[in-house]
């Protein structure tokens, strides 16, 4: 019973053909082996699972794969335009914004959407806009941190990388 | 998860009657952030799910009508509610509540009708729009009806939709002056589920309520008005005496359940005290 | 070879493994997929106690695309005796004729596709006979009901030989201490204050479940394991095997997150009988809901009482602890003695008591988290310690200062305070909290209060540690140490060691991942003790690595200071060849305290101090607490990563501000009922307290690497009694079990207004 569909995965068309009830994270995982979206607690509390759909972030781990069918799928895996690291991936790094990485694509991921809603969040927004996003490490004030950073460095370069 | 079926009906219309010719545990599914959940953890083992995300786009929009009400389509999502425009002017106890709504990708994607025909006493939005007084439009088998919200909830994650009805549209009546709000309650982790969600709309001269409707959810097994809360404020000019009367009348009339958020005892407690918080909220707002 | 020092200890060096994390690129167990790969999913127990009377899989088996269906009988071929544990061999891979917990794995159902093998496990059917259950750590003491009919100590331990063959008794280990003369002591004191304090089981919540891999092959079968103790798992798999160790191959990439979950052995034995069983890898990742089914931590009662005299020194205590180690030992018995060691708390007291034990109950196992048991005795010593000050009216820290062990002076083990920072701990929190001067204490319905605690650790002893630094002939170099990086740094701190004894820079070392065939061994990721144990062993290598390269450069006549290092291996082979091997080896020395008196002369070979402060606003009308400054202050000896120490430190103090302020498995029977991320919380950005900050003192370990020690668990230990002591400054009630929820707070100031609220 599979059911074939028809997307673009980081900027690259793709098709697969995917049982109905697997979840986002089981078709790039399975067809594409891409591991950065995982699944964590399986019920959209912790973010691991981030994936942007139509430039909108979504859990994963709750998104039927077939509803991609004909959409635009970004993972933290789709490179920066013109450079290896953004400016969050690079805040992250500058700030020791993570401890086991487990949840890290996802904050990354997610501060990006913020970024672009809010170049310059406040820490309350940081909070609540982050607040779907667990890390067990704990490491929250550096990630505070490093989304502040990483807003400066967009400003300073002028544009959304 | 085990294999289903998945249906794409290109009206709603269709979809309910896919959904009425079907065994019950054919569900519909939009957003999917809660029929995924229950499928997951296996109280949810459908042959068949009625996927409604391409059915007419009318119902997905949000629309300011000319009479200063708002209409709501069942499968707009709770981020296009939280970033609508018309929402906030005209009902901005919705926009405020949604920032602390689940989070944002639950909010990306999951939608209005989901959200109210989930029964889970612990959302958010159905104390809110009962306060506000929104009504449901359903389609079904047997016909298209309105009914207020108040009168979509049965129980612990029931409804009174019968088989195969789904809801349409949500109806915001115009607020005139009314003014609202929203607490809601968390007893451990601030992004944990309610222990209590208190909605109050009032209309007010100065301090003197005219008219208010206080309706909490969370610490019931459905979102409830409280008419003897309401009785104690009509008419009267608040000061800390009619809040702590009004609190008291709503700590005794709520059918409030224990559970892991707190003993009933505790949260009758909590019903008290923030019964008399929304109101002064309100009043404020 | 250059010979200035680069200066990379000190440093806060960003991550090594930055770049990898950022882009989703780090290598975890969960994203192995092998050719001809099984999926098992585990049916798990539905009764906290029963005999298994029948299990039946015909409904299971009917499933298309079931490979095979194991239990208990089918192992013994390939595993005759299947018990396993690091201190009792007492708990089965699958469970053999009885269950002793709700969730104890009873049979797993392999597949090719994972759905369908769930689909399988949830239709196999087991019908038990229960028998009676014992939850409740006192009881278990006296309780008819038996989890162990006999107990079987593993053998490692020479303490615990004596419990062999035990019978009829739910008491895995007795620890005793008796030092100076309690009962005079008592006697003669100006008071006597007894209190009893509760902390309830809480879990790790690693975000990465647990997760292992097993891949037949020759001559060794490879097990691919998000562990903290690849050596521990391969010694162990292979006694259970009848195997030489060098037939059993354990890696292990990055760990998304331990605690002290992911220690001996929890699903490697399962995986490893598996493969051997169906000569196909097997690959089994548990779910977040079964995270709760197989490791917690130990809920504890802690019974303490203390002497004190008119002058405000305490000069006696007595400790009694009883530890809920649930249905199998894991690390508990360690988890009793060891902490055992500082019940008394970081006091300088002449005469003390303690009983410490650990019990059976039929619940899920206990073992180490984050702390090793310290956290819960410090939550009872700490709040004991301001409840006295409180009573004699006496400041606490003032109280603290007049009692604090002193550099040099014996510790209740008899064992000499030597390196552990603890008056400038508490000096600097203090200090940090501005606690001398006026304090706002809130108004109307929202009171605000302060406190502080300070705990301390014996690190865990004696262990090893090997490392090996591999110098090739580019001068670029390997470290291969079994160290587990799980998020605390580990890569990168060591890599600091060897950059800063080479004199190279840290871009040109490469740290190799855990590999029994390639790293050497090192007892485990636990405890904090990698930074002392294996920062001392990879420096000892990359010195051994430096001396030979020196002398090597000497027989050839070159300058061995300042010559590059590929001009020396070039002098010597005549081409970029050949390789410099440095080992290094560590084992600190260590005395077994007595067995009749818990004495020794040599508990440690290092302390760790911790300090929080807490300032907190209460809401009295509800019982809400939020925190509105949370200070840690340690002892680390000196950084090898300033920042990294900072987020260890914060990080493990956040943690441990779940525990304390609403983390709770809950259970009925025996069942957990809150077994997933909506039913259990942890903290999430809006729990962070607005004012969090952390202080590293000036400090030094002597026998650490450069100075340094652990710090891991550090963070965790004053939180908990700084949180009561702060709701008491508050608004005057005391709270003497964990967690502090609002209900909790609101049910005292009820109850101190004598108008108790109901319990329903």
């Amino acid at each position: 019973m599979m059911k074939p569909i028809k997307f673009t995965l980081n900027g690259e068309a793709v098709t697969a053909e995917v049982p109905p009830h697997w979840n986002l994270v089981e078709l790039l995982q399975s067809r594409f082996s891409l591991y950065g979206a995982r699944e964590s607690c399986g019920q959209g509390l912790c973010g691991c699972c981030t994936v942007l759909v139509n430039g909108t972030a979504v859990s994963g781990c709750l998104y039927l794969a077939t509803f991609v069918d004909g959409a635009e799928v970004t993972t933290v895996e789709q490179p920066a335009p013109g450079a290896e690291l953004d400016a969050v991936q690079e805040a992250f790094i500058a700030r020791g914004a993570f401890q086991c990485g487990f949840c890290t694509p996802g904050f990354v991921l997610m501060a990006r959407q913020l970024l672009d809603e809010m170049p310059d969040p406040t820490d309350d927004e940081i909070r609540h806009y982050l607040s779907g996003n667990l890390c067990r490490c704990a490491a929250y004030p550096e990630i505070i941190e490093a989304v502040k950073l990483a807003a400066r460095m967009r400003k300073g370069r002028g544009k959304s990388t | 998860m085990s294999p289903f079926e998945l249906l794409e009906p290109r009206t709603l219309r269709e979809a309910a009657g896919l959904l009425a010719s079907a065994e019950p545990s054919v569900r519909p599914i939009a957003g999917g952030t809660a029929v995924m959940l229950m499928m997951k953890m296996g109280v949810l083992r459908p042959s068949r799910l009625v996927s409604l995300r391409a059915v007419e786009k009318r119902y997905s929009a949000i629309e300011a009508g000319a009479d200063g009400g708002l209409t709501l389509g069942a499968l707009a999502t709770l981020s296009a509610l939280e970033r609508s425009p018309a929402v906030k002017s005209r009902a901005p106890v919705i926009t405020r509540a949604l920032r602390a709504l689940a989070n944002v990708r639950v909010r990306n994607v999951a939608t209005v009708g989901g959200n109210l025909a989930h029964a889970d006493p612990h959302m958010d939005l159905p104390p809110i729009l009962i306060a506000l007084g929104a009504s449901v439009s359903v389609v079904g088998p047997a016909g298209d009806r309105t009914l207020p919200l108040e009168k979509l909830y049965a129980g612990y994650l029931e409804t009174t939709l019968e088989h195969g009805e789904l809801i349409a549209e949500v109806k915001v009546p115009a607020q005139g002056a009314r003014r609202a709000a929203y607490l809601k309650c968390t007893t451990r982790s601030a992004d944990d589920w309610p222990a209590l969600g208190v909605a109050v709309s009032l209309e007010a001269d100065g301090a003197v309520v005219r008219d208010a409707r206080i309706v909490i959810g969370a610490a019931t097994d459905t979102p409830v008005r409280l008419a003897n809360a309401e009785k104690a404020l009509s008419g009267a000019r608040v000061d800390d005496v009619v809040l702590r009367r009004a609190g008291e009348a709503a700590a005794a009339e709520a059918a409030v359940i224990g559970d892991q958020h707190g003993t009933a005892a505790y949260k009758r407690e909590l019903v008290r005290v923030y019964v008399a918080r929304a109101v002064k909220a309100a009043l404020a707002g | 070879m250059a010979t200035q020092s680069t200066q990379s200890v000190g440093q806060s060096v960003p991550r090594l493994e930055g770049r990898a994390k950022v882009t989703g690129r780090a290598e975890y167990v969960h994203h192995l997929h092998l050719p001809g790969m099984l999926h098992g999913k585990i049916c798990r127990s539905t009764v906290a106690h029963g005999r298994i009377r029948r299990i039946d899989v015909t409904a299971a088996q009917t499933v298309p695309g079931v490979h095979r269906i194991v239990t208990a009988q089918d192992l013994r071929v390939i595993v005759p005796d299947p018990y396993y544990g690091p201190a009792f061999h007492d708990q089965p891979i699958l469970a053999v004729d009885k269950v002793r917990y709700a969730g104890e794995p009873v049979a797993v159902v392999l597949a090719s596709d994972p759905h369908v093998a769930e689909e399988a496990a949830s239709r196999i059917v087991v019908d038990y006979e229960e028998l009676p259950a014992v939850f409740d750590e006192v009881e278990a003491v006296t309780s008819k009901a038996i989890v162990h009919d006999v107990l079987k100590p593993a053998g490692t331990f020479p303490d615990l030989k004596h419990l062999q063959g035990k019978r009829d008794t739910n008491v895995a280990l007795d620890f005793r201490l008796r030092r100076g003369d309690v009962e005079r002591a008592f006697k003669e004191a100006a008071h006597v204050f007894e209190h009893t304090f509760r902390t309830q089981q809480v879990l790790h919540v690693p975000l990465e479940p647990f997760v292992s891999v097993a891949e037949p092959g020759e001559p060794a079968l490879t097990i691919h394991t998000a562990s903290q103790s690849p050596s521990f798992v391969r010694i162990e798999i292979a006694r259970l095997l009848r195997r030489p160790e060098n037939r059993v191959r354990v890696k292990v990439p990055y760990l998304g997150g331990g605690f002290g979950a992911k220690l001996y052995i929890k699903l490697e034995a399962l995986v490893a009988a598996l493969a051997l069983l169906t000569r196909r890898p097997v690959k089994i990742s548990l779910t977040m809901e079964e995270q709760f089914y197989t490791l917690t931590k130990h809920a504890a009662t802690l019974r303490i009482k203390s002497g004190v005299s008119k002058d405000g020194r305490i000069t006696a205590r007595e400790c009694e602890i009883w530890w809920n180690g649930g249905s199998y030992a894991d690390i508990g018995p360690r988890i009793t003695q060891k902490s055992g060691f500082t019940a008394p708390g970081p006091y300088d007291i002449e005469n003390v008591r303690i009983d410490s034990y650990a019990l059976y109950t039929n619940l899920p196992p206990a073992g180490a988290l984050r702390g090793f048991g310290i956290p819960q005795l410090v939550w009872a010593y700490e709040s004991h310690t301001d409840m006295i000050a409180r009573a004699l009216k006496m400041d606490p820290v003032e109280f603290r200062r007049r009692n604090i062990l002193r550099e040099g002076r014996k510790q209740a083990t008899g064992t000499a305070m030597k390196d552990a920072a603890i008056d400038k701990v508490l000096e600097r929190v203090a200090a940090r909290m501005d606690w001398g001067k006026p304090f706002d204490r809130g108004s109307g319905t929202l009171k605000r209060g302060r406190g502080i605690a300070i705990g301390f650790k014996a690190v865990i002893a004696p262990t090893t540690s090997v490392a090996i630094v591999n110098l090739y002939a580019d001068g670029s170099c390997s470290l291969c140490c079994s160290t587990v990086d799980m998020g605390q740094g580990s890569d990168t701190a060591m890599a600091q060691i060897v950059a800063e004894v080479l004199g190279v820079p840290i871009e040109s070392i490469a740290v190799v991942h855990p590999d029994t065939d390639v790293t050497p061994y090192d007892m485990a990721t636990l405890g904090s003790r990698s930074m002392y144990h294996m920062g001392n062993a990879v420096k000892l290598a990359a010195e051994d690595a430096r001396d030979k390269l020196l002398a090597m450069a000497r027989e050839l006549g070159l300058a061995a200071e300042t010559t590059p290092i590929p001009d020396i291996f070039r002098k010597k082979y005549g081409m970029q060849a050949g390789n410099i091997v440095g080992t290094g080896s560590f084992i600190p020395t260590y005395q077994s305290p007595n067995h009749e008196t818990g004495l020794t002369e040599n508990a440690t070979p290092f302390w760790m101090v911790g300090a929080t402060g807490v300032e907190v606003e209460v809401d009295t009308e509800t019982g809400q607490v939020k925190v509105t400054r949370l200070v840690n202050v340690a002892d680390v000896g000196r950084p090898i990563n300033p920042a990294i120490v900072d987020t260890q430190l914060s990080g493990a103090a956040i943690m441990q501000m779940g525990f304390t302020l609403f983390e709770k498995m809950e259970f009925q029977a025996g069942q957990c009922t809150n077994a997933s991320l909506a039913g259990y919380k942890i903290p999430g950005m809006l729990d962070l307290p607005p004012g969090i900050t952390n202080e590293a003192v000036d400090a030094v370990q002597h026998t650490g690497p450069f100075g340094a020690k652990g710090v891991g668990e550090t963070g965790t230990f004053g939180v908990s009694p700084a949180f009561a002591n702060a709701i008491d400054d508050a608004v005057g009630v005391r709270l003497t079990s964990l967690p502090l929820t609002a209900e909790a707070v609101f049910r005292a100031l009820r109850a101190k207004q004598g108008q108790a609220l109901s319990d329903e």
